[in-house]
């Protein structure tokens, strides 16, 4: 069983199972998909240099949309030019994210500094953002729904097996920011 | 809610003109059953420098009334916000600023 992450006078240390970051891995190079272009960047080299991007639309798939959300309220015009400026550059940070955590796991111990505490953080919250779309957590009602399904003998489908590794990457972004929180708080 | 992180604007050029930079914008976070509140506070007082105090009042303000005005400025610097927020997985969106979030 992982254990939760502890601040220390190193960085926060961590302990994960075998079969639990072989979980993560997947979980983490999972997302990497979704996030990665499906277009190689503009041929216009300068363009590509700044990010920009002229062919970008808004996502369809909705779990995709909740990473990479509309930035103008009720102003799709205003939100695809947004898109276009800061899409791409957005997907690469968050690629950049994931692909830190799961050569993190390689490590045999996991010791975070503060940069990569802040690289972890991300990586786990969009798992668990994606996962919630998958899950239809669209209010708190849905999130006590799936926060109830706690025992691994019940996954005996789809939607159960999802929820109780929702709650386990939950638990563990929870321990995380708890250890982040406290390294604020002892540096003011 | 207290939050005035906006620019003093400048009175003595009287013949400047309000040009779209100069009319205050504000970061708008939406609340969401899934990001965590320690993780919202994390954020607001690691990329804000808000106090902790002040990270919850406003994290507390996103959770029971769905959302809230977490910054205002210069359209440009709310931007740069949206897409920092986005990063973290925070919902955010930029509008111009009128009535309080």
């Amino acid at each position: 069983m992982a254990k939760a992450f502890n601040p220390g006078r190193r960085g926060i240390t961590g302990f994960l199972e075998p079969a639990e970051r072989d979980l993560l891995r997947k979980l983490f190079d999972d997302i990497i998909t979704i996030l990665e272009p499906s277009r190689p960047a503009h041929e216009d080299p300068l363009a590509a240099l700044i990010g920009l991007d002229m062919d970008v639309a808004v996502p369809t798939d909705p779990a995709l949309l909740r990473l990479l959300p509309d930035a103008v309220m009720g102003d799709a015009d205003a939100s695809l030019e947004f898109r276009q400026l800061t899409e791409r550059s957005l997907r690469e940070s968050k690629i950049g994210a994931l692909r830190a955590a799961t050569l993190d796991l390689d490590k045999d111990k996991l010791v975070l500094d503060a940069e990569a505490a802040g690289l972890w953080s991300r990586a786990l919250n969009d798992v668990r953002l994606v996962l919630a779309q998958r899950l239809e957590i669209r209010d708190e009602g849905d999130a006590e729904r799936v926060h109830q399904v706690q025992d691994w003998g019940e996954a005996d489908d789809v939607e159960s097996y999802l929820s109780l590794v929702y709650n386990f990457v939950s638990w563990l972004q929870e321990s995380l920011v708890q250890a982040m929180l406290a390294g604020l708080k002892s540096s003011r | 809610m207290s939050v005035s992180t906006a620019p003093e604007t400048d009175r003595d050029q009287s013949t400047h003109e309000l040009s779209s930079p100069d009319i205050p914008w504000e970061l708008i976070i939406w609340n969401d059953p899934v990001n965590l509140m320690s993780y919202v506070s994390y954020v607001f007082q690691s990329y804000f420098g808000y106090s902790e105090a002040k990270a919850a009042e406003l994290m507390m303000q996103v959770h029971t009334e769905g959302k809230s005005a977490v910054a205002h400025g210069a359209k440009e610097k709310m931007e740069a916000h949206a897409v920092a927020m986005h990063g973290f997985g925070l919902w955010a969106t930029v509008q111009k600023g009128g009535g309080r979030g």
